[in-house]
């Protein structure tokens, strides 16, 4: 027996079990198969094999229907706006910052538990007080006083000079501090002269 | 895709018609592919799976093709775990004892004996390939899907499986 080199027939034999072709397709194998024992015996085989297919166990449909959980429809993820990593850290990087300078910020201000300078210290008739500088407007002594510096400073008109407590203050030297409040420029009148050498403890 | 419809508005019977008109077709696709234990429960593993993702069928292919590509995927997890706990669990006689008698209850007549010798001497593809396309009827396109292969792949095991098994049966 020769074997068919028609594989457009032996193609189609499997669709002619299932009765899957249509009535050309299925008349025109049906002719070879008339004229071709090489494809008879393909097809014997396939009906065999087709049939032999019994063994299988009847499937419980109702059984199987049960297991199956109801139908939940899938809600798609709301889609928020792509952050990247590089921006997440810049914002995690500016508010430590922020929160670095500002702590340095109040642990070296002068009313800081932390700062060197006195706290709630009484200085009375016109003390005015700048951080490192203690202008005194009287040359006479404090009693009572726990610390004071010995260091008189002449008044000057653009030192910042501020009240440690203003109900200290005499009349007289509060028309004086607001007079030179009045006198302060925020900003110098000149522009400074350029610092060379360090030659004393007077100049920057 | 009606019934599918169906299914998801909450017509339980579609599930039930879904089942029926399917689940034959997938267990003697599991007898033809190798598998003798648990054919009904592969069966039914199979459907949960697929209606718990129903939303991901498309309609590309027919909802057969994509049960029988779920029913394969969980066929070949079946075996990898039997072949570890094989590994590790040494096989008793009485287990090679009760599978060949089951086997010999379920294949009674002399030609579904010779049938499935000859299926037992194609390779896994091959059988897979074979079965598909000549108990199931489904074209190279859909065994392909299934398998996750070409159609020119699947054709050329279909040619290769059909001489083997047609050499079997002649020889017998």
């Amino acid at each position: 027996m020769n074997k068919c080199t028609d594989s457009d027939i032996q193609e189609m034999l499997p669709d002619l079990l299932h009765r899957a072709l249509v009535d050309s397709e299925r008349l025109r194998v049906e002719a070879h198969l008339a004229a071709c024992e090489s494809c008879q015996e393909d097809l014997d085989v396939l009906r065999t094999v087709k049939s032999a297919a019994v063994f299988a166990p009847v499937i419980d449909v109702n059984r199987v229907v049960r297991q199956i959980p109801p139908y939940r429809a899938i809600v798609p993820a709301i889609e928020r706006p792509a952050r990247t990593r590089v921006v997440s850290w810049l914002v995690a990087a500016s508010l430590a910052l922020v929160v670095l300078g500002g702590g340095s910020v109040l642990l070296q201000s002068p009313g800081s538990p932390t700062s060197n300078s006195p706290r709630n210290q009484q200085l009375p008739n016109g003390l005015a007080q700048a951080p490192g500088t203690i202008k005194l407007t009287s040359g006479e002594p404090v009693a009572g006083s726990r610390t004071v510096v010995q260091q008189s400073i002449a008044p000057h008109p653009h030192a910042l000079a501020l009240a440690a407590d203003a109900d200290g203050l005499s009349d007289g030297g509060l028309v004086q501090l607001m007079n030179d409040m009045d006198g302060f420029d925020a900003l110098p009148g000149s522009e400074p002269d350029p610092v060379i050498s360090v030659d004393s403890g007077d100049s920057l | 895709m009606e019934l599918i419809d169906r299914w998801r508005a909450g017509d339980g019977r579609a599930a039930t018609r879904l089942v029926g008109r399917h689940s034959q077709a997938l267990a003697r696709f599991a007898a033809s592919a190798g598998e003798r234990d648990g054919i009904e429960e592969l069966v039914q593993d199979t459907f949960v799976r697929a209606f718990a993702s129903l939303d991901s069928f498309r309609g590309a292919s027919t909802l057969r093709t994509w049960l029988f590509t779920i029913e394969r995927r969980l066929m070949l997890d079946r075996r990898r775990a039997e072949r570890r706990s094989r590994e590790t669990v040494p096989v008793e006689e009485s287990d090679h004892v009760s599978e060949y008698g089951a086997l010999d209850g379920l294949i009674a007549e002399e030609a579904q004996e010779r049938v499935r010798k000859s299926l037992d001497a194609l390779s896994p593809t091959q059988r897979e390939v074979f079965t598909l396309r000549v108990q199931q009827g489904l074209s190279y396109k859909e065994i392909a899907e299934v398998v996750g292969s070409t159609e020119g792949a699947a054709r050329v095991h279909y040619h290769n499986a059909i001489k083997t098994v047609k050499e079997f049966l002649r020889d017998e």
